[in-house]
């Protein structure tokens, strides 16, 4: 029975101590690994910092307007030394995953592969994020500019709807692009577009009739001005 | 690959009319109303001050819609008599042709430079389609600075209504003035004179795909002649009538145009004008005289309610562009009722002075930064109106001559916000 017992208690211990020997290998490696994509992690931001120095994309994010909305989110940091951080968060987490694999253990094995093959679809939503951020911007000031110009009601009103449909469209584009409730955004979408759009029809037609009116005939009698529409030549 | 300067059919017609003396071009789109009458002064003008010459009048086309072709091909002066001339030696050689590139004046004139250096022309002028005021006399004033005064570039100077020409009065010519010196009363008047050798010139600078394509064409020529060096002379024209522009061209993107233009020649011949320190006349000729202009109405409320409209919402824009002070003062102007709005000549200048200073480093995409000057210059414009609403042609031009004057003598504000920014690129 004792050495029964004994032979149960070294047993344990001989599968406990080879299952350290088995694993420690493993684990010294993971953090090998880790300080690798510590330092790798540093080196890809400082270069990414300077390079973006160099290509004073500061100066685009200010003209863009992305630094604006950075401070409104009370986010201090310039957006070169943000996007650095980006970078340095993107290799560790990477070189986390390779650290975690070499721990040999089956259900990280799993979730790694999945997070590889999901992390191109995040990097695609947030490239979709930012170039209907840029648009909006850029498509809502051409229509304020022109709005104003044209001397039409409510400039701001109308920059302000072309920037939020810009938006809803980007965002559900990046939604779709992450298979988040794929059917439901799609349908919230074209609910939320289509009642937009009907609400500004009956908004002009029922409720800015008049105004529509005065516009319309606003624009026809400009067309028939033989000259300039303030009786001179600007040029 | 760059299309051909001129179309091979125009090569052809041109080689077969040989060498030329004189070469009149005539940009024109859907113009048919008014080109009747440009033409048969241009003849008109050939008989008469150049009748041993050999003659050229070519019409360069943007593919009107209308008659405009037909009219240039059809239209001739019937009776040389009633001008006091004789028929030409040598006839008038007549050209309709379309333009390549762009759509707009200067693909339009490019071609007429590019004929004029095919027929080795030694004096050329161009004049606009749709003037009603046009007479013969224009073609000797333009053409004989050139042909017998030893002149490169002669430039046009009209009498015309007071409100007239604000883009010119407000902006152009006094910054023209204060940059480069010389006092070109009307640097994009649209009607020139040039030496052939001053056409050639014009083809070798690569500005086609730019707004010098389109209205930007004639301060183009203008700052060309004056930078290069050339001779450069005014003639005086009389009263300048014509048609609107362009009707599907709005007031915005002419004057993002013509300011596009202006401030990109800035850049270009910055080393110029950072060194020019006052302003010169330069030589007249014609014989200056009054004329009746017909009354024409303003809408002054219109003016300053798009300036208001900008202060309220276009202030964020405007605030990346301004100066602080010249925002605050801007922003200030808005209080003042519509009979009572004044926008200071020295607050203007330093706006207009601080848009070149954005537009030399945008912190904004360009088109959207100039558009954005629109209500301000509508804003000044009304101020001039009410401050010259009982004015004479010459307390107007006393008005501008004060205009100028604030340009000139606040350069060292532009030379020292622009210095302020190189020092900041560093």
């Amino acid at each position: 029975m004792s050495a029964s017992f004994s032979e149960r208690l070294l047993g344990a211990l001989n599968a406990f101590f080879e299952g350290v020997v088995r694993f420690l290998p493993g684990l010294l490696a993971a953090l090998l690994i880790l300080v690798i994509g510590t330092v790798v992690g540093w080196l890809v931001k400082v270069v990414v910092r300077r390079t973006l120095a160099v290509a004073r994309f500061d100066h685009f994010c200010d003209s863009s307007g992305i630094s604006q909305v950075l401070n409104k989110a009370d986010i201090r940091a310039t957006p070169s030394k943000l996007m650095g951080s980006l970078f340095f968060w993107l290799v560790f987490l990477s070189f986390l995953m390779a650290g975690l694999s070499a721990l040999e253990v089956e259900v990280i094995k799993r979730l790694i592969s999945e997070f590889f093959l999901y992390l191109p679809r995040i990097l695609a939503a947030f490239a979709i994020l930012l170039v209907g951020f840029l648009l909006g911007n850029f498509v809502s000031r051409a229509a304020l500019l022109a709005s104003v110009n044209a001397n039409m009601p409510s400039p701001r009103l109308i920059a302000g709807v072309v920037k939020f449909l810009i938006a809803i469209l980007a965002f559900a584009m990046a939604l779709e692009q992450l298979e988040i409730a794929k059917s439901i955004v799609i349908a919230a979408f074209i609910i939320s577009f289509g009642a937009v759009m009907l609400g500004l029809a009956i908004a002009f037609g029922l409720g800015g009739r008049d105004v529509a009116k005065t516009v319309l005939e606003r624009q026809l009698k400009d067309l028939d001005q033989p000259r300039d529409r303030d009786g001179f030549s600007h040029i | 690959m760059d299309e051909p300067l001129l179309p091979p059919s125009l090569a052809q017609e041109l080689s077969e009319i040989g060498p030329v003396d004189i070469l009149v071009g005539i940009p024109s789109f859907n113009n048919a109303r008014t080109i009747g009458h440009v033409v048969r002064a241009v003849q008109a003008g050939f008989a008469k001050y150049f009748p041993d010459q050999r003659t050229l009048l070519l019409n360069s086309d943007g593919g009107s819609t209308d008659a405009t072709q037909e009219v240039v091909r059809t239209t001739s002066l019937a009776d040389f008599g009633t001008v006091l001339a004789a028929h030409p030696i040598h006839g008038v050689h007549r050209i309709v042709t379309p333009y390549h590139g762009v759509p707009g004046k200067g693909s339009a004139l490019r071609t007429v430079f590019a004929a004029a250096k095919a027929v080795t022309a030694s004096a050329c002028a161009v004049v606009d389609a749709d003037l009603r005021s046009i007479t013969p006399e224009w073609l000797d004033l333009l053409i004989s600075p050139v042909l017998r005064q030893g002149f490169d570039f002669v430039a046009p100077l009209y009498r015309r209504h007071k409100y007239d020409g604000t883009i010119t009065n407000s902006i152009v010519y006094p910054l023209t003035r204060a940059l480069y010196g010389k006092r070109v009363r009307q640097p994009i008047g649209g009607d020139f004179g040039f030496s052939g050798t001053l056409a050639s010139n014009f083809l070798e600078h690569n500005a086609w795909h730019s707004d010098v394509a389109r209205f930007g064409i004639d301060i183009w020529m203008t700052t060309t002649a004056i930078t290069s060096g050339s001779r450069v002379c005014q003639s005086f024209l009389g009263a300048k009538i014509h048609d609107v522009k362009d009707p599907g061209v709005d007031l915005s993107a002419m004057l993002t145009q013509v300011v596009s233009s202006v401030f990109t020649l800035m850049e270009n011949h910055e080393p110029l004008w950072r060194s020019v320190r006052d302003s010169e006349a330069v030589p007249l000729f014609g014989f200056e005289h009054t004329v009746g202009l017909e009354p024409i109405r303003v809408d002054v409320g219109r003016m300053l309610g798009v300036f208001r409209s900008g202060a309220r919402d276009l202030s964020a824009i405007w605030e990346r562009i301004l100066a602080p002070e010249t925002f605050a003062s801007v922003q200030g102007l808005t209080r003042a009722g519509d009979d009572r709005f004044r926008f200071p000549a020295d607050l203007w200048v330093q706006v207009i002075y601080d848009f070149a200073v954005a537009h030399h480093k945008p912190a904004m995409n360009r088109d959207h930064l100039l558009r954005s000057l629109t209500p301000l210059y509508l804003g000044r414009t009304a101020s001039f109106i009410n401050e010259t609403a009982d004015a004479d042609a010459e307390q107007v031009e006393d008005v501008i001559e004060g205009t100028c004057q604030e340009f000139e003598s606040l350069k060292a504000y532009l030379v020292e916000r622009w210095n302020g920014l190189q020092g900041g690129e560093s």
